[in-house]
């Protein structure tokens, strides 16, 4: 129907523009730079450490690991040890299993953990700016060359075009999300060699009562932690899409729609530190990016605040930022 | 005319920030009519034309395209629609065909042989395939217009088309407006500030002055009215002679120019009366009327307002 | 046309892509999510019990002690595997024709906050109200993961770290003291198994992390505090088990030596 053809149109005005290349080409440079970097880092830690504990403690991670199983075991057995703890021993108990069964060093760093790594390291910025790269012109683009008279001086619905404009920008999130993944597994496999994907990972951490609460832990192997870890990442480009599509579309000029989004994506960073007191804050869309610390219980917990929470909030702001959007461009005059 | 209207404005307004920029204009337009549109800077023409193709919403009154009014049909009222707004804003990135393939793809009628006649109607089958960023104004005018007339549309709307042409290419122009009007039966609707390029193209124009429209006519009736001129000496003895032997009344134009319309009235024996009464007649001339003239005269010591 | 192909390249991607991240998008909601709060599992406050220790009741016979904190409470290490348990029974044994009687409720890897939840569980009250004396070792574990990291961080991790782990053992001791009143709190300092690997930053920062304990615990007119540093500073090779963290026999008994040293005036006198 139309509108495919309509999405069409955009997609193919987006790579006349370059613009996906672009993106796809600061992936491609900032994950070799990651990858690279990661390499020699992990090498200098390997030196340090034998240097300090005096063996060789990358030969011996064996002889540690055997140790801490036994100590868990014991930790388990244990009349005094706490129920809640019990779960999150378990867990990493198995996880220790599987690294001497597969005759896989902790330390050691995989194709597979850097990718999850990767995504958990830029949901919450890098991401974001990839995605306001793509959307921040789509509308204030046309409005600042003129085109958007031609465009909407047509047989065609104006909410419709919005509407393909909106759904070629939910197409090129899908596509970055899936080629920031692509490109992760790729290269860093050349450094690290392409395996790690079967490993267990841990999650299952949930917020109670303000608490961070173990009970439910369990292990996942790593691909599928890293397809959730993705899925989250999609989640939030298309919630940061929808709201710098939003902007584009009130804002005519792309700088200074870009400007806005950067600068609260930026602001959210101190905000963070409001959190527990100020409790307006939490409901703001930045503060709650980080959605892969609730999978692996990287985050400091604060009542309320879980990922039922943040994935409502960042839901709310995308579907305000559509129905704005959507009004706003429908009703307005346009004198360019 | 027995053939229905093609454009219907009735009683259309509009309200800027408080500032009453149309103040209520009426007009019907027909197939095969080609209508200039004018107006000092200012004036709301172009506020008129954008809610003419619905980009900006009459404060009220409405607009009605082939019978279908653009409040409550939009898709059926534009479907009839082809224009240009002021410079015709391509996509620079695109080629040109990439930019008519943009608009064809917007609507099922047009068929790839169309395009392919339209090119070669504007003339740009050479550089078609060029990105639009190295063309010309004159090929981007072209291309605007190939656009426009893409979907065979029963209405043209066409804001200073011609501007960036060449006299070749604003004769060209002159032709495919021509050829599309009366063989073609599209309704061409043109506001330009080329007075001489009005003239030579439309069949009927009106002129806006401060929203309002002032003046509707026939281009011919307007040309039809020749005047004479004469710089004599003593104006107003000329005058009172004219009133009173030929019954014709005439203007003082500058300090010793008269001009009047003469009608069928010998010019002859005019002048000859002029020099038996002793005025010195230095010079005598016909005008013909022009849409400048008529033009400056009722939009005369304006102000934008 | 090249255009139409990417197109349609781009298409199918999204298309796969979107219901692949659909999925996981409902899986990590899922993972993350409390759906029941599970009940807790009821165990029984004390249960069987390895053979070393014993269900102490009240007895005018018996000179309790009960050990708590991480593994070398437990008695980790020690290759003859008598840890304190053993060395302080034998030490004690001289002092007093009562038994002596050792509890262990030591938990490898235990840490502070750890020790502070194992009390507030109020699994061990009862235990601890018989004590009369509780020997604590606790803190190895809290402060094990500062002297890996680069120095930058080191200093204000440390800070951190240790304020966090005063504050649980200030707690700690309120609960002690609240439920017994009258027993002798023994705490131990800590060593460096790393001496010498450390840098003389580290061992200040240990002395620190020592010195404040001290104060602390010594606030309790009841309580005293044993260091251990000194004794195995130039000892790593005869006190260090093999695992390089744990003290071996000789290394227990050294330090059970000493407790014993410092308090057996009190049993006899008791």
């Amino acid at each position: 129907m139309k509108l495919f053809s309509l999405i069409e149109n955009e997609v193919i005005k987006m790579i006349s523009k370059k613009r996906l290349m672009f993106v796809l080409a600061i992936l491609i440079v900032l994950i070799s730079v990651f990858a690279y970097g990661q390499n020699q880092s992990q090498a200098r830690t390997k030196a340090q450490l034998s240097q300090r504990m005096g063996i060789s403690a990358t030969d011996d991670w064996r002889k540690l690991a055997d140790q801490q199983l036994i100590d868990m075991k014991n930790r388990l057995d244990s009349p005094y040890s706490d129920e809640t703890h019990k779960a999150s021993t378990r867990v990493r108990m198995e996880q220790l299993q599987y690294n001497l069964d597969q005759n896989i060093n902790p330390l050691e760093q995989s194709a597979a953990k850097f990718t999850t790594t990767f995504m958990e390291q830029a949901i919450f910025l890098f991401l974001p700016l990839l995605i306001i790269m793509l959307s921040a012109d789509m509308v204030s683009g046309e409005y600042s060359s003129g085109t958007i008279k031609l465009l909407v001086v047509r047989n065609v619905p104006r909410w419709k075009i919005l509407l393909s404009k909106y759904l070629t920008l939910v197409v090129l999130e899908v596509v970055v999300v899936f080629s920031a993944f692509v490109l992760a597994a790729v290269i860093s496999g050349f450094f690290f060699g392409f395996g790690g994907w079967l490993a267990p990972v841990a999650t299952g951490f949930k917020v109670v009562a303000g608490k961070l609460d173990t009970t439910g832990v369990l292990n996942v192997p790593q691909w599928q932690y890293s397809l959730m870890v993705y899925s989250l990442g999609f989640f939030v480009a298309f919630v940061v899409g929808s709201i710098s599509f939003m902007i584009s579309v009130l804002v005519k000029s792309t700088a200074a729609s870009i400007g806005i989004i950067m600068s609260t994506l930026v602001a959210g960073n101190f905000i963070s530190f409001f959190l527990t007191d100020w409790k307006i804050t939490r409901y703001m869309f930045m503060v709650n990016l980080r959605l892969t610390d609730y999978l692996s219980g990287s985050f400091q917990p604060i009542e309320g605040m879980n990922m039922l929470f943040s994935v409502t909030v960042l839901l709310g702001w995308a579907i305000a930022s559509v129905i704005i959007s959507f009004v706003y461009f429908t009703k307005q005059d346009i004198m360019v | 005319m027995p053939q229905p209207a093609v454009l219907e404005l009735t009683n259309l307004k509009k309200t800027i920030k408080g500032k009453e920029i149309v103040k209520g204009v009426n007009l019907t337009l027909y197939p095969s009519q080609i209508f200039g549109f004018l107006g000092p800077n200012g004036a709301g023409k172009t506020t008129t034309i954008r809610m003419i193709v619905g980009l900006i919403k009459p404060t009220e009154g409405s607009v009605t395209i082939c019978g279908y009014s653009i409040a409550h049909d939009f898709v059926k009222a534009l479907s009839n629609i082809g224009c240009i707004i002021e410079s015709p804003d391509m996509y620079k990135y695109l080629t040109g065909m990439g930019n008519l393939l943009q608009f064809a793809a917007m609507d099922k009628t047009i068929s790839q042989q169309r395009i392919k006649d339209v090119v070669e109607m504007v003339g740009l089958q050479h550089r078609v395939n060029d990105k639009v960023s190295t063309f010309s104004l004159g090929m981007r005018q072209r291309l605007g217009i190939a656009q426009a007339i893409l979907s065979k549309p029963k209405l043209l709307i066409l804001d200073e088309p011609t501007n960036g042409l060449d006299p070749a290419g604003i004769t060209e122009f002159r032709n495919l407006i021509r050829k599309l009007a009366y063989e073609e039966g599209m309704a061409v609707f043109v506001s330009s500030h080329l007075l001489l390029e009005i003239q030579q193209m439309c069949d009927s124009v009106s002129i806006i002055k401060q929203g309002s429209v002032i003046k509707t006519a026939n281009v011919q009736d307007i040309l039809h009215d020749d005047r004479i001129e004469w710089q004599l000496d003593n104006p107003e003895k000329a005058i009172a002679l004219l009133r009173e032997h030929w019954a014709i009344e005439a203007v003082q134009l500058k300090k010793n120019t008269i001009s009047s319309d003469i009608g069928q009235h010998p010019l002859d024996k005019i002048n000859e009366c002029f020099i038996k009464e002793g005025l010195a007649l230095t010079y005598c001339s016909t005008k013909q009327n022009t849409l400048e003239d008529l033009f400056l005269d009722l939009t005369e010591g304006d102000e934008i307002v | 046309m090249l255009n139409k192909s990417m197109w349609y390249t781009i298409l199918t991607i999204a298309c796969v892509g979107f219901i692949v991240l659909s999925i996981g998008f409902y899986q990590a909601i899922v993972v993350t999510t409390a759906v029941n709060p599970q009940p807790a599992a009821k165990t029984e406050v004390l249960q069987v019990t390895p053979a070393l220790t014993k269900l102490p009741s009240k007895n005018a016979n018996s000179f309790k002690v009960l050990i708590l904190g991480d593994s070398v409470a437990k008695g980790t290490g020690d290759e003859k595997n008598k840890g304190f348990s053993g060395y302080l029974q034998e030490n004690l044994k001289n002092s007093t024709p009562k038994d002596i009687v050792v509890d262990n409720a030591g938990v490898d890897g235990l840490e502070s906050i750890g020790l502070l939840e194992q009390l507030q569980s109020r699994k061990l009250d009862r235990t601890i109200s018989d004590s009369d004396f509780i020997l604590v070792s606790i803190g190895g574990n809290d402060i094990r993961s500062i002297l890996t990291m680069n120095d930058l961080a080191k200093e204000d991790q440390f800070k951190v770290r240790m304020d966090s782990y005063l504050a649980n053992l200030k707690l700690t001791m309120k609960t002690i003291r609240t439920t017994n009143p009258k027993s002798i709190v023994i705490f131990l300092g800590l060593y460096n198994p790393y001496e010498t690997a450390s840098s003389v930053e580290d061992t200040r920062l240990l002395n620190t992390w020592n010195y404040n304990t001290q104060l602390l615990v010594e606030q309790d007119g009841k309580a005293i505090f044993i260091p251990t540093h000194d004794l195995l500073k130039f000892n790593l090779a005869r006190y260090i088990s093999k695992d390089g963290l744990h003290p071996n026999s000789a290394g227990y008994q050294a330090i059970s030596n000493r407790i014993s040293q410092s308090v057996e005036a009190i049993i006899t006198g008791s």
